[in-house]
């Protein structure tokens, strides 16, 4: 028993009386310290995040109601580079053909690095190889990989076109026809993309506890059923994370374009970032460019925001 | 052999002495104050080269002036210029395109260069460049050179073909003529395609010449409205649209394309190019046929294209007098013979035409560029020179791309084209 007092007593701790003023002021500081730790963490990427994202996301919004041409003094215009935007059949156009390449690009790299990644899960020889080749194009840069797929796609002298000739194909005018450019930056696009998806699906399918399978092997479950219902449930906050990266980087691609096609032939793959550029840097209207630049980041923000939701209700319901 | 004597020896050092001292004392008088300076531009090895040579030259003269060449890849250097300008952090001395002087100039990013001018500077200058280098009667670049297009071809290719390139200027091709022999070697050569045109990277100004050379012209005579929704320009488009529709050019040179043309002529893909002077070096050290120059097509005029650069002092320059004085001294007349001779572009002075230049390489081609020049139209001039040049030039490569590749007619294509002079380029 007079264990346990002393046990207790301790527990109290040692009997004081009321705090001195430095103590208190101690205790203030000490508090407000491990409640400003957090913020020092956060502060070096905090610091970059305004320099780089949130200031000139304001600056933008401060532009897009001007008239400036970056060598002269900004005009304040009001509100009309927004007007002009909902009769400029270019901008909609850009917009529709990113629409179109989201949607070739996104679920084809999603399922083609989910195959692989499942390939690449098993015991297969060889599979480190495999797995850094399908995974350097992401870690090349984006305009080095479009300067080979462009020497590849040439029209006149490009691999592709001179093993077809030899079997009585072609040439295809990959990318100076409005026909088949698309389709080769699309090809391009899935290239780069795979690898990436392929990588965060290898990492998903990792952390599956094997306890799963086991569980259902032993009610009869066949390959596909485990798939099914243990993999591909389990994969959903990865898919998620695919999705939302893949279609924002599909709405923000530039450098392949930039490279590949310079927006032409006309504009059949003139994308929205591509249609900025050019206004801002080819025909100079920085203001304009600028209100493109801030109707883009509300729809992205608009796609993340309904994604999130629909994800949250999902996992509420699971 | 000469002996030398006491007396001789005292005599050859005495003026060498008053040499030297006479020297050092012009070096002294002409030598510019401390100032480091910054200048920018694109261009070919040999161009690069060029500038150098002549930097080093001003250096030895002013030892106490810094000169650093930064040198911008064609296709990104007006946008860094921009971008740059957009953040007070502009170099102080820039080269840009007659057609871009406009611009720089009526924003104030190119400086007034009348004070550090002596009167009567700009008289030595063809009248066109230095047109296109002021601003309402004031100079706010100095014109460096200037270069036109011609007709490269592939002379063993012509000869298999028995295609004979003109000999003069008043012998040029007609376009029916010019299209005869495209026709000719890509059918006999056994060619993808015949010939290409450098007019990417922005430079959709240069259809015009064929404009003019059909008779239309973009603007009226006062350039105070438009002239291009005619039956010349709309078959002007057409002729070029044709180009790309008998398969006479590669489908990837259109105006947006990224494809360096020369490439293709330099190893014998194509039999004809559409290009400038300043490919010279590229094409004499990467053919390995022999090749020539010949004149551009006609058809009821004759018409070439006004290229070339001028060098401006812009309004973030610290030492704008030294830099001032850097920009005369490259458009004086010894410094221009020697960039113009080395780098394969034609002169802006009167006096150089006048006195003759002997090129480092391919001389009698050069001759060639130097008789088409004079058939660049003043009207074209006045033109493209104009101040939102910049931002229409854009919307008539914008769409002209339309024209070739994705099928657009000629009468919507001059249609739009008059619509954007309305909205773009007379505002």
């Amino acid at each position: 028993m007079a264990a346990v007092m002393a046990i207790a007593e301790n527990l109290r701790g040692p009997a004081v009386g009321r705090p001195s003023a430095a103590d208190a002021r101690r205790y203030w500081l000490q508090a407000k310290r491990s409640q400003l730790t957090p913020y020092l963490f956060i502060a070096p990427n905090m610091a970059l995040f305004s320099v780089f994202v949130f200031f000139p996301l304001l600056y933008a919004f401060y532009i897009s109601l001007r008239e400036w041409s970056l060598i002269d003094t900004p005009r304040y215009i009001g509100l009309e580079n927004y007007a002009r935007l909902a009769s400029d059949t270019l901008f909609w156009q850009s917009l529709s053909n990113t629409a179109v390449y989201s949607i070739a690009t996104v679920p084809m790299s999603l399922a083609i690095g989910l195959v692989l990644a499942l390939a690449l899960n098993r015991d297969l020889y060889g599979r480190t190889i495999l797995r850094s080749v399908f995974f350097l194009p992401v870690v090349i840069s984006n305009v080095a990989t479009a300067v080979i797929a462009a020497w590849l796609f040439n029209d006149n002298y490009g691999v592709i076109n001179a093993l077809l000739q030899q079997v009585g194909i072609g040439p295809v005018a990959w990318l100076s026809s409005p026909r088949w450019a698309l389709f080769s930056l699309v090809v391009t696009s899935l290239w780069v993309r795979i690898g990436f998806c392929m990588v965060v699906y290898l990492a998903a399918l990792q952390s599956i506890s094997p306890t799963y399978y086991d569980a259902a092997q032993m009610d009869g479950a066949s390959r596909w059923q485990q798939f099914r219902f243990v993999t591909w449930p389990l994969l959903r906050p990865a898919t998620f994370l695919l999705l939302i990266l893949g279609v924002i980087h599909s709405f923000q691609v530039f450098d392949l374009i930039y490279v590949m096609t310079g927006g032409g032939p006309g504009f059949s793959t003139t994308m929205i970032v591509q249609y900025i550029y050019q206004a801002a840097f080819v025909g100079s209207e920085m203001g304009y460019a600028s209100a493109m630049g801030m109707v883009l980041f509300v729809m992205i923000l608009i796609f993340t925001l309904l994604q999130w939701r629909v994800n949250r209700r999902v996992e509420d319901v699971a | 052999m000469a002996t030398i004597t006491k007396r001789s020896f005292l005599k050859t050092s005495l003026c060498a002495g008053i040499g030297a001292g006479v020297g050092m004392y012009w070096g002294a008088a002409n030598a510019q104050k401390a100032a480091s300076l910054t200048m920018t531009s694109w261009g070919s090895p040999a161009e690069i080269a060029a500038f150098n040579a002549q930097i080093e030259r001003y250096k030895a003269r002013n030892p106490n002036v810094a000169i650093k060449l930064e040198v911008v890849p064609s296709g990104q250097y007006y946008q860094q210029l921009d971008t740059r300008f957009a953040g007070k952090q502009a170099p102080d001395i820039f080269r840009a395109q007659y057609q871009r002087i406009g611009r720089y100039g009526q924003s104030g990013a190119a400086i007034d260069l009348s004070q550090y001018l002596d009167a009567g500077f700009g008289q030595d200058f063809l009248p066109s460049v230095w047109r296109a280098s002021t601003i309402k009667g004031k100079p706010h670049a100095l014109p460096h050179h200037t270069d036109t297009f011609a007709l490269f071809y592939n002379a063993e290719i012509f000869e298999a073909c028995g295609i004979e390139a003109p000999k003069s200027l008043d012998k040029s091709w007609t376009w029916q003529e010019f299209i005869g022999a495209a026709k000719l070697a890509k059918e006999k050569a056994g060619l993808n395609y015949a010939f290409a045109m450098n007019w990417q990277n922005s430079n959709a100004y240069r259809w015009l010449m064929y404009l003019y050379q059909h008779g239309g012209q973009l603007l009226d005579n006062e350039l105070k409205g438009p002239q291009i929704n005619t039956k010349e320009a709309a078959e002007t488009v057409a002729w070029t649209q044709s180009w790309f529709k008998d398969g006479l050019v590669p489908p990837n040179t259109s105006l947006k394309s990224s494809e360096p043309v020369q490439n293709l002529f330099a190893t014998g893909k194509i039999a004809m190019l559409l290009h400038g002077d300043w490919q010279i070096p590229f094409i004499q050290e990467q053919a390995r046929f022999k090749w020539g120059v010949t004149y551009l097509p006609r058809d009821v005029a004759m018409a070439a294209d006004l290229g070339g650069n001028a060098l401006a002092v812009s309004r973030d320059s610290k030492s704008p007098d030294v830099a001032a004085d850097f920009v005369k001294f490259m458009v004086a007349e010894e410094a221009m013979r020697e960039f113009v001779t080395k780098a394969q572009f034609l002169p802006v002075r009167k006096s150089l035409k006048e006195k003759g230049l002997v090129y480092d390489i391919r001389n009698e081609e050069m001759k060639v560029f130097l008789e088409q020049s004079a058939t660049v139209p003043e009207h074209l001039v006045s033109t493209i020179v104009l101040p939102t040049w910049d931002r229409f030039n854009a919307k008539l490569a914008d769409e002209l791309e339309l024209a070739f590749t994705s099928g657009q007619s000629p009468t919507a294509t001059v249609a739009n084209i008059e619509k954007h002079v309305r909205s773009t380029l007379l505002v």
